[in-house]
């Protein structure tokens, strides 16, 4: 049997799997850097809401960025640089794996958690874009930090295996990835500018009317009509969809609000910015009120609603945080122009 | 922001930690650990017996003799016939058939090999058509 292999590397627990990878790893090449961080710089907050794409048959409903784009605008950043592999067969795809971690170097996998036996029951899901780290190998069996999770854990290379060539939605084929490039000295300032210009424009100035705060607003007008569209069953269901969405394992709370909200007050405190720990706060309150929206949506999904729970009552809570959004993100916007 | 008391029992991450961001008492938005958020837990549950009503319905069309057994795997690992058949590699039209008695009882020692694998039973139990839990239900266990 190979030698075990286990690589120096810190296992932090973060809210969102993409952004907890990131600042992993960065923090295993030497850049402190903390989840908020990380998630605010990749630009990960987003909204979106598109029912001619079918989860289950469920809309997809999404409070983040594209799969794989907060990594994406990692490498995109100058002195940065992130190896990236996609592979054909699975042998080949765990060799290459094996030869990284010989080399000390850890490894960032996307997979489908539906394959992945450390994770709870509850949260096997056809879902194809978790990432994680593997940092070692003992025997058959990998040691993985897992953002999500408190502590490392072990998962058997054959499960691994098929995890990562998981298929359908947003399929990984075998995708590693590391940063083969990091530079300790890179221009937080610029790139907190950068991240925060590109959650604003998605934001705000999506000309389709189903991204950013538009889609937030349309979201309200169609979730009101949905006990009469589809019956009081269906319409639980797609409601619970939403809330699931938003608030379930990975989000940080509120739809990724509050992370980003963290965020936007870590960059306050180092650029020595008051304003915008202001838009942090207003971010906040959008993600407090998603909350209370959640918390609706989950008693009448229960059937248990109080009473003045309706959908027309949880479609105001959604337009409001929309009025509140758009409040947050013309300041941010205004924040960009000043700063740049 | 004020969370629920989160019910241990209830907890859909089988008590595991996990992390979410909330206001401590500076105003600062920290990392908190929990067992999650009570509303989290009630939705998913919903859309789990969903899945478990979807189960008990094709369990139900395998025992009359209206689908074959590998209806029910596909249904209890939360599959479509397309991402059955992108996952055996064959097309759906297949897979289909597969689903039909007739056909899945001419199926080869090999085809049934592919569809045991994938669903991590022995293709004797496939053949013989035991309705057995599926992939994930094993995961509590070393949860």
């Amino acid at each position: 049997m190979a030698e075990p292999i286990r690589i120096d590397f810190r296992h932090r627990q973060s809210a969102h799997c993409e952004s907890g990878v990131a600042a992993n790893l960065l923090n295993h090449q030497g850049i402190e850097l903390s989840e908020a961080m990380a998630f605010g710089i990749g630009a990960g907050l987003f909204f979106g809401y598109f029912p001619f794409i079918r989860i289950n048959h469920l809309p997809l409903v999404t409070y983040r960025a594209a799969a794989g784009g907060l990594l994406k605008r990692f490498s995109r950043l100058p002195g940065f640089n992130l190896s990236r592999q996609t592979f054909s067969s699975a042998g080949q795809a765990m060799a290459e794996l094996d030869s990284r971690l010989a080399q000390s170097i850890p490894v960032g996998l996307q997979t489908g958690v539906f394959w992945l036996p450390y994770f709870p029951k509850a949260l096997r899901f056809h879902f194809n874009a978790h990432n994680l780290v593997v940092y070692g190998k003992e025997g058959d069996n990998y040691l993985i930090s897992d953002p999500v999770f408190p502590e490392p854990v072990l998962c058997p290379a054959e499960d691994l295996a098929r995890a990562r060539f998981a298929s359908g939605t947003l399929a990984p084929k075998g995708k590693m990835y590391h940063f083969s490039r990091a530079d300790r000295d890179f221009d937080r300032r610029l790139a907190i500018i950068e991240g925060i210009d590109s959650v604003c424009s998605m934001m705000l100035k999506g000309i389709f009317p189903l991204i950013g705060v538009r889609g937030i607003r349309f979201l309200a007008g169609r979730l009101c009509r949905w006990p009469e569209r589809l019956g009081a069953e269906k319409a639980a269901l797609h409601l619970g969809h939403v809330v699931r969405m938003q608030e379930e394992i990975g989000t940080g709370g509120g739809g990724f609000r509050f992370i980003y909200a963290a965020f936007l007050q870590e960059s306050g405190i180092l650029l020595g910015d008051q304003s915008l720990r202001t838009c942090a706060s207003t971010l906040q309150a959008a993600g407090d009120r998603w909350r209370e929206f959640a918390a609706m949506a989950a008693r009448i999904c229960k059937s248990r609603p109080k009473a003045d729970d309706t959908y027309a009552a949880a479609a105001d809570h959604i337009r409001q945080c929309a009025v509140m959004e758009t409040q947050a993100f013309n300041s941010l916007r205004d924040w960009v122009r000043g700063a740049s | 922001m004020q969370t629920d008391p989160p019910d241990t029992a209830d907890s859909i991450t089988d008590g595991l930690q996990t992390v979410s961001y909330a206001q401590n008492s500076l105003g600062q938005l920290e990392q908190v650990k929990g067992q999650g958020w009570q509303p989290v837990n009630d939705v998913n549950r919903q859309a789990w017996r969903e899945i478990e009503k979807q189960i008990e319905q094709a369990r139900g069309r395998v025992v009359s003799g209206r689908a074959s057994c590998l209806y029910y795997y596909m249904i209890a690992n939360q599959m479509s016939i397309m991402l059955l058949a992108r996952y055996s590699g064959q097309s759906s039209l297949r897979v289909r058939l597969h689903l039909i008695p007739f056909f899945f009882r001419r199926l080869t020692a090999g085809q049934l090999q592919r569809y045991a694998d994938l669903f991590q039973i022995s293709s004797k139990d496939l053949k013989k058509g035991a309705l057995l839990p599926a992939v994930y239900s094993s995961a509590q266990k070393h949860g």
